[in-house]
């Protein structure tokens, strides 16, 4: 993302600037208000479920795509949502031999641009909303996962990589609601 | 090397940040890049008084001495840039200059959109070291 670049926006459009900024101010808070990094961690993954149980509804509304049959499906349309939410395009892989897990690997984070984690908070997912959007958004298609960051470019890692692995079907259970 | 020292000064005039390249006198170039914070004030009060809608960040030189030349930049938000460079290197254009506290202002502003940075602190960020070497070395 240029500072210098001139973008013909979309005026419905938010900038990519003013999302990054909001989303570190809102990880900063948080750990300002919760002072232990585990806390902040459980917190940005409820955030994020909630986030994903609304955000399906409007990925299911504008991709309009078709049914999963097996889990690569479900996978491929992770990788669109990430496309169409963030404009970033993930690549998908590491399945597990059962092909019940594999991960979304990001070479670029948008919501991380010009962070630096000080030292005192390595232990920080700081992008674990991701974590909860991915398992909200299933949960809601009756698909229970669970997602966690295997890697993050934040901690020296060379990509950012978010592990999925499927529980299990949820059969006309109505999911509660995170409190 | 492009520069002999690069300097970040904050809105109450604490140093942010002092780069000087290795082998140089490092306090008597703090000293140099402090004493040029008065340059610098007297030129935005100059240019305050003078109509007109753009106010120019580039300060130009603020003042010579026998050993070094000292270059100034400052925002709209009273952040100022010092760049000191040897007075017998006379192969740095002033536009080279520019270009430099460009740079400069933008790795600040990248510094700044960290959300564990907060502004008038000290800047440790390993991204602007990186970046402040990368610039002094010309690259």
């Amino acid at each position: 993302m240029s500072r210098q670049s001139m973008r013909a926006n979309d005026p419905k459009k938010v900038s990519g600037e003013l999302f990054t900024l909001t989303y570190g101010s809102l990880v900063a808070q948080l750990l300002k208000d919760y002072e232990n990094v585990d806390d902040v961690n459980r917190q940005l993954e409820r955030m994020g479920y909630n986030i994903g149980m609304r955000l399906i509804e409007d990925f299911l509304a504008r991709a309009n795509p078709g049914r999963c049959y097996d889990l690569r499906d479900t996978a491929d349309k992770i990788q669109q949502a990430f496309k169409l939410y963030l404009g970033v395009s993930p690549s998908i892989g590491s399945w597990s031999p059962g092909g019940d897990e594999f991960s979304v690997v990001l070479e670029t984070n948008p919501m991380a641009e010009f962070v630096e984690l000080p030292d005192h908070c390595l232990g920080l997912r700081y992008s674990n909303i991701l974590a909860g959007v991915i398992r909200g958004a299933c949960e809601m298609v009756q698909l229970e996962v669970m997602a966690w960051f295997i890697a993050d470019q934040l901690k020296g890692d060379n990509v950012t990589e978010i592990r999925v692995k499927f529980v299990k079907r949820l059969e006309d259970a109505i999911p509660a609601g995170e409190d | 090397t492009m520069a002999v020292c690069v300097a970040v000064i904050g809105k109450e005039n604490s140093p942010l940040y002092v780069w000087v390249g290795s082998g140089r006198e490092e306090l008597h170039l703090h000293y140099l890049a402090h004493t040029g914070l008065d340059v610098i004030q007297e030129k935005v009060a100059a240019v305050n008084k003078t109509p007109g809608d753009t106010r120019e960040l580039y300060l130009g030189l603020l003042y010579a001495s026998e050993e070094y030349k000292v270059f100034g930049y400052t925002t709209n938000t009273r952040i100022k840039f010092v760049i000191i460079t040897d007075a017998a290197n006379t192969t740095l254009r002033d536009n080279e200059i520019r270009m430099m506290f460009r740079r400069l202002h933008n790795m600040y502003t990248n510094v700044v959109c960290n959300p564990f940075y907060i502004p008038g602190e000290q800047i440790t960020s390993r991204e602007f070291d990186q970046g402040v070497g990368a610039l002094v070395a010309g690259n």
